[in-house]
């Protein structure tokens, strides 16, 4: 792992595409500053692993996806050119942006050798809540309450064991600490609220028998119907439930997406003629 | 300009009917530049079609003519990239200005390509509800033509621009064929396969054209801290500004104005701004109520440390709209200054600043010029604009010579030579000044997918596109 870069009065950071998250984090903490995004298993998840799928964890409510943050990429072509696309400051209108076709891309155009963030302070305080519902009809209408509120929470996620467990939400506030404060009192008019942490995330992505891990991406209104057919599979599932992204293990495959498949093929095809990068191997 | 067949102007009257399409040297004169008139070329044909139906057709037309077509908006961009180079047809999207969809519970709205920015801010705000990219130019500039340039504005600083708004559109690539790339209007935000939508935002119209946009609005915030910070050194200022990015607080915008262009906003709008001071800032902090005076204390101690002579809070609404309607309306004062002028964009790290303006200033002085700076300080995002006189013979040429140095000079301190502006006709010669020849080869696959003819919007982006600088420039205005 390396850390090329970082400039902390600049809030940029250049980072080798095999260091961890963690390594970052910790680089990053000691000048008071972070990546906001938390993907499962940071500490040994790479940045290479992380710009190829795009990842994100529950802060992505408030902080997006690892795609919103990411200022320019080195990396290397099918045919062993080495590239540079974007630039190291935080605004470039010169040229394509290939770090967001890059950027999800699963490896399949290039292979990402070197990142540069932008990266943010970190807040000075974090807080989590949750409510507990019975049915995750009343769980999603909290979900909305809060989502069409003033309030500006940094995770909104709904989570259930499976089984015939409760419909809990968490969410999180960030920022000073009188706003913080402030949130999570205004939040309590919306209902009655505990305080929680992300570790029902860290227990999803921790179950690796409870069967592959699937994804739906629905409108945040669409949850809870989205929801309807997989609670006769009593799958444990996770949603990012701002976003309206669907995590759960096992039970029935999703619906297949359509896609512009003629330009994606195409896309490919001019980045990497011979399939040195086939897909599904990153 | 090519020699069109006149079949072509027929059909193209059959697809958009006779007010739809334009053909005439008079009226076509309108379309001969963007807001960067350095170069300038006539098309031989402007449709306007009123739905993605009509798009289609005119674009199956010109394909089965071989004929250039460059989509585009109002034409407030500021690099040339709407110029038809080699004549064709512009496809002009003012008519397809409908607000199709207001979704406030996902916070999502569904729009023509041709609704000007703000006019979406319009729709929602009643619900506290905006699309927050907001470039100087919002009132008039077209959602389709943000997404070309992945326009910003001042309070992109922490807002992002307008790639982080975008979720979703609709586009017909030069053959003909209609994609929805990214975001689905019933869909949810993630999409299988590479991010298509991203590679569109700011490719300057080059991959097609847009009819149908899905954007994400985002809460207002609810209460505001606006400041107006005087120096009597420019430097000061933009030691403030590094020192207050460095400090970890995030302004949503953070500005900088010189004493020339804040003289000339003073003589404009009479908002009382001092005419003598060297240089000013406009610092805005958002978010909730609680916390926000505690973060605007720290922020003046940070500007009495570099000797602010003056520290201005609104204190109320109409003064911090009246701050704002000044940063805006910047452009629209410096004809009081000069006639000719020619605005630049770059960007630098943000700890350079001090740099970049020092250098600014010596640059236009050895090069016989007036300059006047306005830039997004927090972003790193310069605009100096330089004043010139036509009628002084070498004197376009200087100011061409000085933009050209202050934009390299970015690029050799660690940035960009366009933030927000593009690269168009203006700057494809800086190109490989920033980028590789392998980096641009890259680009050009993207191009090729997209486009293999290369027929959409040609001639932009790329070094060694026909140029016709006329040296000739009347004024230009800018974001």
């Amino acid at each position: 792992m390396s850390l090329v870069a970082y400039a902390p009065d600049d809030l940029t950071v250049s980072v080798t595409a095999d260091t961890t998250l963690a390594e970052l984090q910790q680089h990053l903490a000691r000048h008071g500053q972070w990546l906001p995004v938390d993907p499962p298993h940071p500490d040994r998840l790479t940045i290479g692993a992380i710009i190829d799928g795009n990842l994100s964890g529950p802060r992505r409510y408030g902080y997006g996806t690892v795609r919103e943050h990411v200022l320019s990429l080195r990396a290397e072509l099918a045919d062993g050119r080495r590239i540079k696309t974007g630039a190291d400051v935080v605004k470039n209108a010169a040229g394509y942006d290939l770090c967001r076709l890059f950027t999800g891309a699963r490896g399949e155009l290039a292979i990402v050798r070197e990142v540069c963030f932008k990266v943010q302070p970190l807040p000075e305080v974090e807080q989590f809540v949750e409510a507990r519902f019975p049915a995750v009809e009343e769980a999603c209408a909290f979900v909305e309450k809060v989502d069409t509120s003033e309030l500006t929470p940094v995770v909104l996620d709904l989570h259930h064991p499976g089984g015939a467990g409760l419909w809990t939400v968490v969410v999180g506030f960030a920022g000073m600490r009188e706003e913080v404060a402030w949130q999570r009192q205004e939040a309590e008019r919306h209902g009655a609220l505990t305080d929680s942490s992300l570790d029902h995330d860290r227990r999803f992505w921790a179950a690796a028998h409870a069967g592959p891990v699937r994804k739906r991406a629905v409108l945040p209104s669409a949850l809870a119907a989205a929801i309807q057919p997989l609670r006769a599979a009593a799958v444990s599932l996770v949603a990012r439930a701002g976003n309206g992204i669907l995590y759960y293990h096992g039970g029935p495959e999703p619906p297949a997406p359509e896609l512009p498949v003629k330009l994606l093929q195409r896309l490919k095809h001019e980045f990497d003629p011979t399939n040195k990068f086939p897909a599904g191997t990153s | 300009m090519t020699a069109l067949a006149p079949s072509l102007v027929r059909e193209l009257r059959a697809i958009c009917g006779d007010d739809g399409v334009i053909a005439t040297p008079e009226r076509l004169l309108v379309y001969e530049c963007d807001a960067y008139t350095m170069e300038k070329h006539l098309p031989d044909a402007v449709v306007l079609p009123r739905t993605t139906e009509e798009v289609v057709r005119v674009v199956k037309t010109c394909a089965a003519h071989q004929v250039p077509i460059i989509p585009r908006g109002t034409g407030t961009s500021l690099s040339g990239a709407v110029l038809a180079v080699d004549g064709g047809v512009i496809i002009g999207t003012t008519q397809l200005n409908r607000i199709l969809r207001l979704d406030f519970r996902n916070r999502r709205a569904l729009v023509e390509a041709g609704v000007p920015n703000l006019s979406i801010t319009n729709a929602v705000k009643h619900r506290g509800l905006m699309f927050a990219p907001d470039p100087s130019s919002q009132p008039s500039s077209t959602i389709a033509g943000n997404i070309a340039f992945n326009a910003g504005g001042p309070h992109t600083l922490k807002h992002g621009a307008t790639t982080n708004h975008v979720l979703g559109f609709d586009l017909v690539l030069a053959s003909g064929d209609r994609v929805w790339l990214g975001a689905e209007p019933d869909g949810g935000d993630d999409v299988e396969g590479y991010d298509l939508r991203g590679v569109v935002i700011g490719a300057e119209g080059m991959f097609g054209v847009i009819t149908q946009v899905l954007v994400r609005l985002m809460k207002t915030a609810r209460a505001y801290r606006t400041l107006l910070a005087v120096f009597a050194d420019p430097d000061d200022a933009s030691q403030t500004v590094s020192d207050i990015i460095a400090s970890g607080i995030i302004p949503v915008a953070l500005e900088m104005m010189d004493q020339p262009i804040t003289r000339a906003i003073e003589e404009a709008y009479h908002f009382g701004l001092p005419v003598d001071a060297g240089a000013v800032l406009i610092i805005e902090l958002e978010g909730h109520e609680v916390g926000l005076d505690r973060q605007l204390h720290r922020v003046l101690e940070l500007c009495r440390k570099h000797r602010a002579r003056d520290l201005k809070p609104a204190r109320t609404d109409e003064e911090r709209a009246a701050l704002w309607k000044c940063r805006k309306g910047a452009f629209g004062a410096i004809g009081r200054i000069s006639p000719c002028f020619v605005t630049q964009d770059g960007v630098v790290p943000r700890t350079r600043l001090p740099e970049i303006m020092r250098f600014i200033y010596d640059s236009a002085k050895q090069h016989g010029l007036g300059v006047a700076n306005v830039c997004h300080a927090g972003d790193g995002n310069i605009h100096p604009i330089l004043f010139y006189d036509e009628r002084i013979p070498g004197h376009v040429e200087q100011a061409y010579a000085c933009s050209t140095e202050i934009v390299r000079r970015c690029v050799e301190l660690g940035g960009s030579c366009t933030g927000e502006h593009g690269i168009g006709v203006e700057k494809v010669d800086l190109m490989s000044v920033q980028y590789s020849a392998d980096d641009l080869a890259a680009m050009k696959r993207v191009r090729h997918a997209f486009d293999p003819e290369g027929r959409c919007n040609p001639h932009k982006m790329f070094p060694g596109g026909k140029r016709c600088l006329n040296f000739n420039p009347a004024r230009q205005v800018a974001v």
